[in-house]
């Protein structure tokens, strides 16, 4: 229930409703879209980042948040972990979302022997998370070609060309695969794949299961996964160094075992780091969307083994992120509530911007009104503007929000919110991380014997990713890390050391940076902020 | 924290303990000390991890929810539940033939369901007793249909008497179900167009293409 302070601003919300019904904001022009990402969004705040001073991607921006992470020891003492390998196996997956299932499963195809280990319970990830769905070329209208086209524009041409050329020519495959081990899309009258248009997409391109697209592919995923017995996994078991061999390539990782609370080795021939991405860095302060464990391992631990990142300095922020109740801040509003009709207003009860403009755009236009004292105040002094969610429910028919989007109407109904009478408060809230660890077609960073996939890899989405790619991403980079990394199964592992680290230790210190952070995070601190 | 934070008494793991009134049961146990990390996931009401059983203030009856969802109030008596375990059978569903009619053979207890409705505790509104009903009587499309939202906290089956697991059963009717349906047409023609390279012509004319004309192309194709 809101507080009487917000209704009043409700009621303001409720008598412009019928003025903006018809009201038609016209989009932005390119350089005006420009204008307003470089005034307010948070990539381009400038206080906000630094250049890293160590490493592969020496020189290059990136928030102050993960340069702290980058530029930090860890806090274990490496030099009292017994490094004598505890399990042996062929490919060691870490992360169990979609992208490390997925390359699990592929590998394990091919005959090698996998250990998947896990922070928190297997599928806990973004990926069940995922609600929209994902983009595959399957409508009559479309095509790959046009897939990568849009793609491309939706990173502002940044992403890597061939990446994205693989992912959207492995896409209808991926589906097939999906179909195959018994996801069950939504169908049209004609058994089609049902096909919907998103923002920046220029045709039907987006596949999903009700309101629930990455839970119910997860749930498949973990189903299948039991099936075999090549596939060993490791719940509550997070990766917090990699190890490599005296050539510098990638041979295992140190693990933690939340349980027992100690550390243990796995000797591997291939790794794959598929630990998703960064939101609960809260990075410069912004709420945030992902899962608890969501700390952006992977950069950290691929970065100290020497591997090169790229675009680590884009992030996505989803422009409509809760505000309102507390416990529910950063909780994603599904992009599909702006693309029905929803409008964004503010405390004066009028638009601001084209709702179906790119994500950063209107990201950036929240910002802009809440800074400049058109937001919306909530009693415990957070900022918002209004999604109207009843003009969505009037346009479409009593009843239509009930059924077009049941967990986020169900969510809302346990605070005594019904979202088709009141709107929500929102703000943007961290989401993506656009960037990651660069990769190659075949999903291998530049360390060899150790890939990247899904939200952890670098390199196809460029500066803003489109809405459902990332869901394609993962199964697309999972399938093909699985496989190329199952192809080393007759590598010679070496010894398992810890020499890069000691490497970057040593280098850290003659530079004389000393952080106050230890890293990997493994676990957000708790949000006292809320409190 | 502000002046004007309420506090209220609750009783968390069996002790009692104020904390500022608006949190979740999850954040009241990181607020007083508890280092919790197993029962969470993803802070949204998604994953079904964080499964909590309940007593409110003057109520007679144990009631479950997730603990990132529910807010504590004044009297609220309240423990974490421990991850229920639930017996998920194994099988290689593309082996089989015709997965729907093998259901029986992978999860017999179904059948000994007497429709008794002690599962119908669902964080996700989801009737399981009547999904059940449905599974046992053959009608497997209406079973799933009420399944999508399930976050397969596994509640429902730690309530059962008789040892079944409700999501899982439901989980094999999705897939089976999945299995079993025409394949898509739309996605037939595509993936025979890209196996008879239908796209290379294009594909090498956009790979001699420079930025400036790619985002000339982007420009057209929005228009259409
Ligand atoms: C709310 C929300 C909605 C979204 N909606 C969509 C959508 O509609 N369409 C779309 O395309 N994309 C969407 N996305 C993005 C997409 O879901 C994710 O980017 C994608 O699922 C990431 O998959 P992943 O497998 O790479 O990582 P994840 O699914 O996040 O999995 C990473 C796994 O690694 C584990 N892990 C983390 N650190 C470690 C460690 N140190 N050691 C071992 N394991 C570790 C985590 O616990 C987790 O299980 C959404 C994201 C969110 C948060
Ligand atoms: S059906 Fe059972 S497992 Fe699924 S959400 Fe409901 S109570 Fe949880
Ligand atoms: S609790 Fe068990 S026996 Fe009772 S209705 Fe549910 S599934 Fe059937
Ligand atoms: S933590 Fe995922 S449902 Fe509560």
């Amino acid at each position: 229930m809101y507080p009487e302070s917000l209704r009043d601003s409700i009621a303001i919300v409720d008598a412009t409703r019928e003025k903006r019904k018809g009201e038609a904001l016209p989009k932005l022009p390119g350089t005006e879209t420009e204008g307003l990402l470089r005034r307010y969004h948070p990539d381009y705040r400038e206080a906000g980042f630094r250049n890293l001073r160590i490493g592969a991607n020496r020189g290059d921006r990136t928030t102050h948040e993960i340069a702290d992470l980058l530029e930090a020891f860890s806090d274990l003492d490496h030099s009292k972990i017994n490094l004598d390998p505890e399990f042996d196996t062929d490919v060691l997956v870490l992360g169990g979302g979609g992208a490390g299932v997925t390359a699990a499963l592929f590998a394990e195809s091919m005959g090698a022997r996998v250990i998947l280990a896990t922070k928190l319970r297997l599928g806990n990830s973004n990926t069940i998370m995922a609600l929209g769905g994902l983009q595959a070329s399957v409508h009559g209208d479309d095509s790959p070609v046009r897939h990568f086209v849009d793609t491309l524009a939706a990173g502002k041409f940044t992403g890597k060309r061939e990446l994205v050329k693989t992912m959207v020519e492995d896409g209808p495959a991926i589906v097939r695969w999906l179909l195959e081990i018994g996801v069950d899309f939504d169908r049209d009258e004609e058994g089609n794949l049902a096909t919907r248009k998103a923002g920046g997409i220029t045709a039907p391109r987006i596949i999903s299961i009700g309101d629930y697209t990455g839970l119910n592919i997860m749930k498949v995923l973990k189903d299948e996964i039991r099936k075999g017995e090549g596939i060993e996994v490791m719940e509550f078991a997070p990766a917090v160094e990699l190890t490599t061999n005296g050539f510098g390539e990638c041979n295992g990782a140190v693990l933690f075992d939340l349980g027992r609370k100690r550390h243990f080795v796995v000797r591997a021939r291939a790794v794959i780091l598929a630990t998703g991405g960064s939101g609960r860095l809260h990075l410069q302060g912004f709420p945030s969307s992902n899962n608890f464990g969501a700390t952006g391992d992977a950069i950290v631990l691929a970065y100290r083994a020497g591997a090169r990142l790229e675009g680590i300095d884009s992030f996505q922020y989803h422009p409509t992120g809760v505000m309102f109740p507390d416990h529910m801040v950063g909780v994603l509003v599904t992009e599909a509530a702006r693309s029905l009709g929803g409008q964004l207003v503010n405390a004066q009860g009028e638009r601001f911007i084209n709702e179906l403009e790119t994500r950063d755009a209107c990201s950036a236009a929240i910002i802009r009104e809440c800074e400049e004292g058109n937001g919306v105040r909530t009693p415990s002094g957070k900022v918002g503007v209004w999604l109207d969610t009843p003009l969505i429910e009037e346009t479409h028919g009593t009843g239509f929000l009930k059924r077009r989007f049941p967990s986020m109407y169900r969510h809302f109904m346990r605070v005594k919110i019904d979202i088709s009478k009141r709107p929500l408060l929102t703000y943007p809230t961290l989401h993506y991380q656009n960037g990651g660890i660069l990769i190659d077609e075949t999903g291998e960073t530049t360390v060899r014997n150790l890939f990247a996939a899904g939200e952890a890899a670098g390199g196809i989405h460029g500066r803003n990713r489109a809405m459902g790619n990332s869901l394609l991403d993962i199964f697309v980079f999972g399938r093909r890390a699985g496989l190329e990394a199952a192809k080393r199964k007759y590598n010679v592992p070496g010894n398992v050391t810890l020499g890069h680290v000691y490497r970057y230790y040593d280098r850290l210190k003659s530079l004389r940076i000393s952080s106050v952070a230890t890293s990997p995070t493994l676990f957000p601190e708790f949000i006292v902020s809320k409190l | 924290m502000k002046n004007s934070t309420k506090f209220i008494i609750v009783e968390l793991e069996g002790r009692k303990i104020r904390i500022p009134q608006g949190l979740t049961v999850i954040e009241a146990l990181w607020d007083t000390g508890y280092d919790v990390k197993r029962g969470i996931g993803c802070l949204s009401g998604l994953c079904g991890a964080c499964t909590v059983a309940f007593i409110e203030k003057g109520s007679t009856k144990v009631k479950f929810g997730l603990g990132c969802q529910k807010v504590a109030e004044e009297g609220l008596n309240v423990i974490m539940m421990p991850c229920f375990p639930s017996r998920a059978a194994r099988y290689a569903m593309e082996a089989m033939a015709h997965p729907l009619e093998e259901l029986g053979a992978h999860y017999p207890e179904l059948y000994t369901c007497n429709d008794c409705g002690a599962c119908n505790v669902c964080p996700e509104w989801i009737n399981v007793a009547g999904v059940m009903k449905f599974a046992k009587d053959g009608d497997y499309e209406a079973a799933a249909s009420r399944v999508t939202d399930c976050i397969m906290c596994g509640l429902c089956a730690s309530r059962c008497p008789r040892s079944i697991a409700p999501q899982y059963v439901a989980l094999y009717i999705q897939r089976a179900l999945a299995r079993e349906r025409p394949f898509p047409p739309n996605l037939a023609k595509r993936l025979a167009q890209v196996e008879s390279l239908a796209y290379e012509t294009e594909w090498s004319r956009i790979a001699a293409m420079g930025d400036d004309e790619l985002k000339a192309l982007c420009a057209a194709m929005e228009g259409l």
